[in-house]
């Protein structure tokens, strides 16, 4: 009797295990969607204390080595951001022209983001100049030279277990990381998941076998929102602009919008 | 000290870009002025919300203040509301003053007639050195 007590125990578990398996191969994705902010960064203020006890902190992101050929150009638009900062005279970004980060610094999520899963597709909508990306999912990737460069490319996507994998293509040469020079053949890959039920991870590394050295890789935490609608964002009333040196100036005056 | 507060104003706008529509770095980072004054309109648009402020100076004479304020987004989050503030409302607005010298500055924070004190949430505010008031 023990024995076949043992004996049932035995096939119990095994069958318990292949239907586990089962269960793996057919398991629906997590639910990403929703909307979610920065965690560990909220409202700039850099937080990192509740992730550290909680342990979902990501790993902290590569700086990117760039090719000899390059460093001359990044390094002086880094000297060039640093020192007009320091007088008072900072250079613009594209932000002044109420331009969107593009990717991948849009996933840096100034303002919250939403995900939305559909049926071939999951759509992330960043709130700051409501920006918008899509991501195919399940289809062939186009070969780069196939897609017009723009601020968000091509991307596709698939889930591998619980992990969404991202391959975007044809970033514009002028959308820029943290003003990280990029050739065409740049390709950002992601890797995102759920670190917590509630806490989102991007892995994001980018190749570009012109002009970095090596492929780097950054990290983006999100914490769920779960009682928040994204608010729009038009730029109504844009007072900032870029002179002719390329500095960031503002109007003064009442521009008589309403 | 000079040196400190220049690696401060340089800390504070980097950051920024990231959490905000542009470099503040071209406000005063080292003094804050008072403004006294009567509210001309309370501009509740992005990239920013704008407050503009007539401030009676001492020969008599008006002058005209633009005051930057963060995005709404940012600010519906902090509990601003767009009718906060009206035309006509005297308000005490503590700005970091355009480095330019225009009659521009950023806001810090603003008193209400009912003396209710907010802030716009600007990224890095503690980079900011506040002056005495006035």
């Amino acid at each position: 009797m023990r024995i076949l007590a043992s004996g049932l125990l035995v096939v119990g578990a095994i069958a318990g295990a292949v239907s586990l398996g089962a269960q793996q191969k057919t398991a629906p994705p997590p639910n990403i969607s929703g909307a979610w902010e920065r965690y560990g960064a909220a409202l700039g203020q850099p937080t990192g204390d509740a992730q550290r006890r909680d342990g979902t902190a990501p790993p902290r992101s590569e700086q990117p080595v760039v090719k000899p050929a390059y460093q001359k150009e990044y390094q002086g638009r880094l000297t060039a951001v640093r020192d007009a900062n320091a007088k008072g005279a900072p250079l613009a970004s594209n932000y002044v022209d109420c331009l969107g980060d593009g990717m991948p610094l849009m996933m840096a999520a100034m303002f919250p983001i939403e995900f939305l899963q559909s049926p071939g597709q999951v759509t992330v909508i960043e709130e700051a100049f409501t920006q918008v990306r899509r991501i195919r999912l399940d289809q062939p990737q186009k070969k780069i030279e196939d897609v017009e460069p723009g601020f968000y490319g091509h991307s596709v996507g698939h889930w591998e277990g619980d992990t969404l994998m991202v391959d975007t293509v044809g970033i514009k040469e002028s959308i820029r990381y943290n003003n990280v020079p990029h050739s065409d053949q740049m390709r950002i890959k992601e890797k995102i998941h759920l670190a917590a039920p509630n806490v989102l991870w991007d892995e994001i590394t980018i190749e570009d076998p012109v002009v970095l050295e090596k492929p780097f890789t950054i990290y983006y935490a999100y914490r769920r929102m779960t009682d928040y609608t994204l608010l729009e964002y038009i730029c109504e009333d844009n007072r900032e602009f870029k002179d002719a040196n390329g500095v960031q100036q503002i109007r003064v005056g009442d521009t008589g919008r309403k | 000290m000079k040196g400190l507060l220049v690696a401060l104003a340089v800390m504070g706008a980097a950051p920024a870009p990231a959490f905000a529509h542009h470099s503040f770095a071209m406000y005063d980072h080292t003094r804050t002025v008072t403004l006294k004054g009567e509210v001309t309109k309370f501009q509740w648009t992005n990239p920013h919300a704008y407050l503009e402020v007539d401030v009676k100076q001492k020969d008599g004479t008006t002058k005209h203040y633009s005051i930057e304020m963060t995005s709404i987004n940012l600010m519906t989050r902090l509990g601003w509301r767009s009718n906060m503030i009206k035309a006509g409302d005297q308000v005490k607005v503590t700005v970091s003053p355009l480095l330019n010298g225009e009659a521009g500055g950023l806001m810090l924070d603003v008193t209400l007639p009912d003396g209710k004190k907010l802030e716009p949430g600007v990224p890095a505010v503690n980079t900011f050195k506040r002056s005495p008031e006035e």
